[in-house]
């Protein structure tokens, strides 16, 4: 019984703790614009996650080694600083983002300026990550996450003609309002919010806090396998939404109170409730992660003590490092600069880094020294070949795409 | 490179020491392996081109920058973890001494004591039921 339920624990976990203020936002901006003809750019998107994540998740269990102590070890300092500089950069940006998004979150149900917020915000997700269990932490934010299913409940309240819905998705083609080029640079930034990297830092390190061991592997791959395609889901649902009352009126999202206007329109106060809770539990979750994240590379690289699982004394540089990360997010913000722009940067950025990370978790998965029998299979590889040339085109088109469509203006 | 009394395993120092994780007698991460200072057999003598070397110490911190931008510490600056400290060398380089016995480990004591143990609470454990 104990075991079910831990495995359901994970499962719900997964899926609450999939969505982050990239896949709400650019979710629901394609959506207001392209309708559901880039789902498809989602299910792309979930798959790869499910396999670098599964991939780095038993990398993590079987060698005890997290992801940027590998990409030291096999890059070299100088090859490995240059991609640090780059994952520590764009995880701040990311991190950034997610604090602004509790700060809106909030700002939403209080109607109290966000940058009076912005602070508060910061110092909760301090407090959670000097004093919380690392699992406790884990499972707060990924069940309360669940509220978000309040996007798909509103789907069903709004009664749209699912027949036209199915046709955006099976026959995928650029609305005539839009250009191609702008197009490809949504399905990239769609791809880059499923994908962030930051994911991976903080699974293979999660498992190292966790303590998992070969034996955990079954679990893991269960909880990817099931938790992530459902997070999958409710992010379609979020750009279901936008699809059906944003387009046909034409608004183009640039707030949250827009995103979560279908919700309010289709179910009224009380769903709008649970659906704040569900961003405020999501943003605030990523913001955990991407704080941690910061350390983990960081701390990784230069072969520090780090870990939520010790005491704090025991990893001072981490710690410290997951403070100035939050001073850094918050001076940003505090230059009220707009949290969604800064969102829309940070998943464009995640997609250029891709290689950065995930070419050095597919060497080491087919490592026998560290992987033992546990290394890639053959349809591991070929998968991950696959997608190897999917992120790389990916993070080649990104900025030119970006600079020749204005970042999709 | 290996140990009396076990058995020998040849080792490319680039490919598998270069860049590993130092771990504590207690699994506790304390450095990367930066760079290797090599010295002769013999301690009387100085190392030189062409002859025999063996590995006297792991080098760590400051080393990490010339190994990025080239050039060599003075002998002074060096953060050195003696070879005669190194327990076993798998896929991590473990150490049979503790991170709080080595002069490698004062950047980490420094913000230890100065800044995060002095915050309050940071000495609580986590993982602890209350």
């Amino acid at each position: 019984m104990k075991r079910i339920l831990g495995a359901a624990l994970g499962i719900l976990t997964a899926i609450g703790g999939f969505v982050d203020i990239g896949d709400l936002v650019t979710n629901a901006v394609v959506g207001s614009r392209f309708g559901l003809s880039l789902v498809w750019v989602v299910l792309l998107g979930v798959v790869g996650i499910c396999l670098f994540a599964n991939m780095s998740g038993r990398v993590a269990a079987v060698s005890g080694r997290a992801t940027f102590e590998v990409i030291r070890e096999r890059l070299g300092p100088r090859a490995a600083g240059a991609n640090l500089v780059a994952s520590f950069a764009i995880n701040l940006l990311t991190l950034t983002a997610e604090v602004g998004g509790i700060a809106l979150a909030l700002h939403l149900v209080s109607s109290v300026e966000p940058r009076l917020w912005i602070p508060v915000a910061a110092l909760a997700v301090w407090l959670v990550l000097w004093r919380t269990k690392f699992q406790i932490m884990e499972n707060v934010a990924g069940l309360l996450g669940l509220l978000l299913i309040g996007f798909a409940v509103a789907l069903f309240l709004l009664g749209p003609d699912w027949g036209e819905l199915v046709r955006q998705v099976t026959q995928p083609s650029v609305p005539q309002s839009e250009s191609p080029a702008v197009y490809w640079f949504y399905a990239i930034a769609l791809f880059g919010a499923a994908m962030t990297p930051y994911e991976v830092f903080f699974f293979s390190s999660g498992a190292v806090e966790e303590g998992w061991k070969a034996k955990d592997l079954a679990q893991n791959r269960v909880n990817v396998l099931v938790g992530f395609p459902l997070g999958g889901l409710l992010s379609v649902a979020i750009a279901a939404t936008a699809a059906v009352v944003l387009l046909p009126a034409g608004i183009e999202v640039s707030s949250l109170s827009q995103i979560v206007l279908p919700v309010a329109a289709a179910g009224g106060t009380l769903l709008l409730a649970a659906v704040i809770i569900g961003i405020f539990a999501a943003t605030f979750g990523a913001a955990l992660e991407t704080s941690l994240s910061s350390g983990y590379t960081l701390a990784q690289f230069f072969g520090w003590s780090w870990g939520k699982f010790r005491r704090p004394a025991r990893a001072a540089r981490f710690h410290l490092t997951l403070i100035v990360s939050l001073v850094v997010a918050v001076a940003v913000l505090m230059t009220s600069v707009d949290p969604i722009a800064v969102t829309e940067m940070s998943v464009v950025f995640s997609a250029v880094a891709l290689p950065l990370t995930y070419v050095p978790i597919l060497v080491v998965a087919n490592d026998p020294e560290y992987m033992g029998r546990h290394v890639n299979g053959r349809v591991m590889n070929a998968l991950g070949g696959v997608y190897l040339v999917v992120i790389v085109v990916a993070a080649l088109a990104a900025i030119p795409l970006m600079i020749a469509t204005g970042a999709g203006s | 490179m290996t140990r009396a009394g076990r058995s020998t395993r040849i080792v490319d120092a680039r490919l598998h020491l270069l860049s590993r994780q130092v771990l504590d007698d207690h699994g506790e991460p304390v450095a990367v392996v930066d760079d290797l200072e090599l010295v002769a057999p013999d301690a009387s003598q100085s190392p030189a081109p062409g002859s025999p070397a063996r590995i006297g110490a792991v080098l760590c911190g400051p080393s990490l920058v010339t190994r990025l931008f080239g050039g060599r510490p003075p002998a002074s600056r060096r953060a050195r973890i003696e070879w005669d400290d190194v327990e076993r060398l798998g896929t991590t380089l473990e150490l049979r001494v503790r991170a709080d016995s080595l002069d490698v480990g004062w950047a980490e004591r420094w913000v230890r004591d100065r800044m995060i143990g002095r915050i309050p609470g940071g000495q609580h454990d986590p993982e602890a039921s209350s």
